[in-house]
């Protein structure tokens, strides 16, 4: 009787503890995502904000009035819809590029046979350790020779395959069993049909993954275009965006509002293909890490 | 699958000839040449390339150039250079001991905090992972606005609480922080994920024995889970280095080196020679002293890796 009574009230504990703990997760979570979604959310309402009000020394955390004009001006005033198809080009570029070449890149690694393949393979795994910021300057010369610079070929070409993408795709490859191989060359069909409709359709969803992250990478980088297009033609938007504060220059604080509608429009297609594909996003890099 | 047996005798009677078979394995070989051919030109060769005119007085401003032997290597060594290569190194790895804190430590606080199913707890992991893909540029560009002197939200708020404003970007003990601000707001939900998705491969049993045993939490966050957890923690160890060592864009936009040099990072230094000063030989090598680095920080994280980490589960 006195025993069970303990008991029940050891339970009864547990669970109040249990309670408390809960608590404080929540309440610890909330807080970090709160502090986490600040810096997005002070971007998007200063993006609609006048400027007077941006200027306020009390600031005001929701715009008094929207000023969508705040998007149109930035239009106007530089070249942000050039930039944006330059991004688009430059992107959709790398893309292609790394996906034909990483695909039948990893087919050779690791369903083909030929002398020296795993010598050529240590040669691919090498390049992930010699990064663009440093084989830059004589890239940058050669490039200046062929009069590459201020081309899209210029900005695509040093980024056209990806180590880390053959990596990837080759561990996946190396999962299949070669019997579907075999079966399929039976069937007649020769390596391209091979490698693209019986492998990649079988690693559908790593290729998807990796394409996410090949994407994202390439429309956010910075580093190869802003070194080999100086020009305003082959611009693109991470570094418009950069060059907006010296394009109202003098102006100093007083545009931020403009700014941050320049920041907002640069980041949205990244941000919407997140919440489309926040599945494939979160396990993109969880995959990259149990490998 | 595997192949029926009767197919399998099939393919060896009809098997491929020694020439088809040479064909065969020239046809897997060609698949791997473009991208060959591109890491060649563009990795390999840069290297070579680099080395020819670390020897050069190569300036982008002359048309010809002449070999001048160590003349840079002694410059970057025992030269006026040196102390520029000494201020790089300090900023980049005080940089990326930020970083490495941030990702590793923060990450992790946050994937316990985090480690709960239920709905609301998988939309506010989307949003604490959602800055890694706010591209660098927009994210540098809304902290310079929050970091702002005059305006910036975050002296507001350090004012509303009865403290200093704080010039941010203009001084030089906190310039560094403030671009640690940026790095660790996109970066710590990329440690948690990281984190995360491995607390979820430990054995649920290893908990449920350490209960009956009655195992307090700290003893089971230092018994079970950071042991089990640190083959990842090297991962994350090794990634976040490596990539932390070629910072460039937030401070290229943010302080652009400045200010006396306190966010000078090694990228930046190699860049500024190269593009600013158009002193390819210096800018060269820089560069190289820098793979040289980034050489021996993964030798020596593989050697550590072979002896330290627990991979067994």
């Amino acid at each position: 009787m006195n025993k069970a009574a303990t008991q029940l009230e050891r339970n009864r504990r547990a669970v109040r503890n249990r309670r408390i703990v809960t608590t404080i997760q929540w309440v610890l979570a909330i807080i970090v995502t709160l502090v986490a979604i600040f810096p997005i959310y002070w971007m998007v309402i200063s993006s609609f904000k006048s400027q007077e009000e941006v200027l306020l020394l009390v600031p005001t955390f929701w715009p008094r009035e929207f000023h969508f004009e705040n998007y149109v001006n930035v239009l106007h005033k530089v070249n942000f819809g050039k930039y944006y198809i330059n991004t688009i080009i430059m992107t959709a570029g790398i893309l292609i590029c790394q996906i034909v070449t990483g695909v039948f890149a990893a087919y050779g690694f690791s369903k083909g046979q030929f002398k020296y393949k795993n010598t050529l393979f240590l040669l691919v795994l090498g390049a992930l350790m010699i990064p663009l910021q440093i084989t830059f300057i004589p890239i940058y010369i050669m490039f200046a020779h062929l009069h590459l610079t201020d081309t899209y070929l210029g900005l695509i070409l040093p980024e056209a395959v990806s180590p880390y993408y053959i990596f990837m795709l080759r561990q996946t490859f190396m999962s299949i069993d070669d019997s579907y191989i075999d079966a399929a060359k039976m069937d007649g069909l020769g390596r391209v049909g091979i490698i693209t409709r019986v492998l990649s359709p079988m690693c559908k969803s790593t290729l998807f993954t990796v394409t996410l992250v090949t994407f994202t990478t390439g429309w956010n980088s910075y580093f190869w275009p802003k070194i080999v297009a100086k020009d305003e033609s082959h611009r693109v938007l991470t570094v418009g965006l950069a060059k907006l504060r010296d394009t109202f220059a003098g102006q100093g604080t007083m545009n931020n509002h403009e700014i941050m509608a320049g920041a907002v429009m640069a980041v949205l297609p990244v941000i919407v293909l997140f919440f489309i594909f926040q599945k494939y996003m979160l396990s993109g890099y969880s995959k990259a890490a149990m490998k | 699958m595997r192949v029926p047996f009767c197919l399998q005798e099939v393919s060896m009677r009809k098997g491929p000839g020694v020439n088809a078979r040479k064909l065969g394995q020239f046809q897997d070989f060609s698949c791997t040449v473009p991208a060959l051919i591109l890491i060649l030109v563009f990795t390999y060769y840069p290297v070579v390339k680099l080395v020819q005119i670390s020897f050069t007085d190569w300036n982008l401003l002359n048309d010809h150039y002449n070999y001048v032997g160590f003349k840079n290597w002694k410059w970057l060594i025992s030269g006026s250079g040196t102390k520029y290569l000494l201020n790089s190194l300090k900023v980049t790895f005080l940089y990326s001991l930020g970083e490495l804190c941030i990702t590793l430590l923060g990450g992790l606080v946050l994937a316990l905090i985090f480690n709960t199913m239920g709905k609301g707890f998988s939309v506010m992991r989307a949003i604490v992972f959602m800055p890694k893909y706010v591209a660098m540029s927009s994210a540098a560009v809304v902290f310079l606005w929050i970091l702002n002197t005059d305006n910036g939200i975050l002296n507001y708020f350090l004012q509303v609480l009865g403290l200093p404003r704080v010039d941010w970007l203009g001084n030089r003990h906190t310039a560094l922080i403030s671009i640690l601000m940026l790095t660790g707001w996109r970066a710590i939900g990329y440690g948690m994920i990281i984190y995360l998705s491995a607390l979820r491969g430990i054995p649920a049993d290893y908990y449920e024995a350490a209960n009956l045993d009655g195992a307090s939490f700290w003893q089971k966050l230092f018994h079970i889970t950071l042991p089990m957890l640190s083959p990842t923690t090297l991962f994350l160890f090794v990634t976040t280095f490596l990539a932390s060592m070629k910072v460039f864009q937030s401070v290229d936009i943010m302080t652009a080196g400045g200010p006396y040099r306190s966010t000078e990072v090694f990228v930046y230094k190699i860049y500024s020679y190269a593009m600013e000063d158009f002193r390819m030989d210096r800018a060269s090598v820089m560069a190289l002293a820098f793979f040289v680095l980034l050489l021996i920080i993964t030798a020596s994280t593989m050697r550590f890796s072979n002896n330290k980490v627990n991979y067994d589960s």
